[in-house]
């Protein structure tokens, strides 16, 4: 992967932003960004985008469940 | 409460209970709603716990506890046929799957990512509960958990090709939903004022 576009750059922004290029790659796409104001702006959103699912996925069990969960699995050891 | 507690469900007790938060979590994607979630979790620490002589000490224990719940969501709901007909959607060409690019490709982008910044979390979750189960679980994954494609790859019992176009197609479908709803709302995400 020596030459790339804007297409090739954008088309890799997941396995950018999830650590998965192999190090060539992303010694170009990281050179490619560094000067395209247009892939950067694509990166800068899907970070945000990223972000924005974390925060909306932050929900915590009910205290309830590990005592619930406790009690089953008590069962299942006296069963055996 | 019972005294007794066998070596087996000390050690399960304080290795794989404490993933809890994360179980819950990805359980919530997989069935959509919190008393399901709960009941998915349970079934999930059920199984896991039977299980727990095979489980390989020093190997990672949330990417196995992941991997149980996946079948064991599938087990509970039967819904391996309904499964098969969605995977119908990996085949489709990318310019079935929603306009993300398109349209994004004359966008304000920064408009765009204020616009998404400022949607309330439940509106991302309807999103999200919105595509396909093996898409939403791929983005839950490698978004959320953080996890490496080959990891999502063995959770989801899939390849790792399938993965990262699952991711792709994914979040794309994700982001045509929350475009419009954007819209919807009132966000100029388009850049007319930009053109003119």
């Amino acid at each position: 992967m020596k030459q790339v576009d804007c297409e090739d750059v954008k088309r890799n922004v997941h396995e950018f932003l999830h650590s998965e290029l192999h190090e060539d790659q992303l010694e170009v796409i990281t050179a490619h960004i560094a000067n395209c104001d247009s892939c950067e702006e694509h990166y800068d959103i899907e970070i945000v985008f990223n972000q924005v699912i974390q925060r909306s996925c932050d929900e915590a069990p009910a205290e309830e469940l590990a005592e619930r969960v406790m009690k089953r699995l008590r069962e299942i050891q006296d069963h055996d | 409460m019972p005294a007794k507690r066998s070596e087996k469900l000390v050690s399960f007790e304080s290795q794989a209970l404490p993933l809890m938060p994360q179980l819950y979590g990805a359980a919530l994607r997989w069935t959509r709603n919190p008393s399901d979630a709960e009941d998915l979790v349970q079934e999930t620490f059920a199984k896991a716990f039977g299980a727990w002589d095979k489980y390989q000490q020093g190997t990672n224990l949330k990417a196995w506890l992941f991997r149980i719940m996946t079948n064991t969501h599938i087990n509970l709901y039967n819904k391996r046929n309904k499964d098969q007909a969605k995977t119908a959607l990996d085949d489709l060409e990318d310019w079935q799957v929603g306009s993300g690019e398109s349209i994004t490709a004359r966008t304000v982008r920064s408009a765009e990512a204020e616009a998404m910044d400022n949607l309330p979390a439940t509106i991302i979750r309807e999103a999200l509960d919105q595509i396909p189960d093996e898409f939403r679980m791929v983005v839950y994954y490698a978004v959320v958990e953080g996890l490496p494609y080959a990891e999502i790859a063995e959770i989801m019992e899939t390849p790792v090709g399938t993965v990262m176009s699952r991711l792709h197609r994914g979040k794309k479908m994700l982001r045509t939903l929350l475009q419009d709803y954007a819209r919807q709302e009132g966000y100029e995400l388009d850049g007319e004022e930009a053109e003119s």
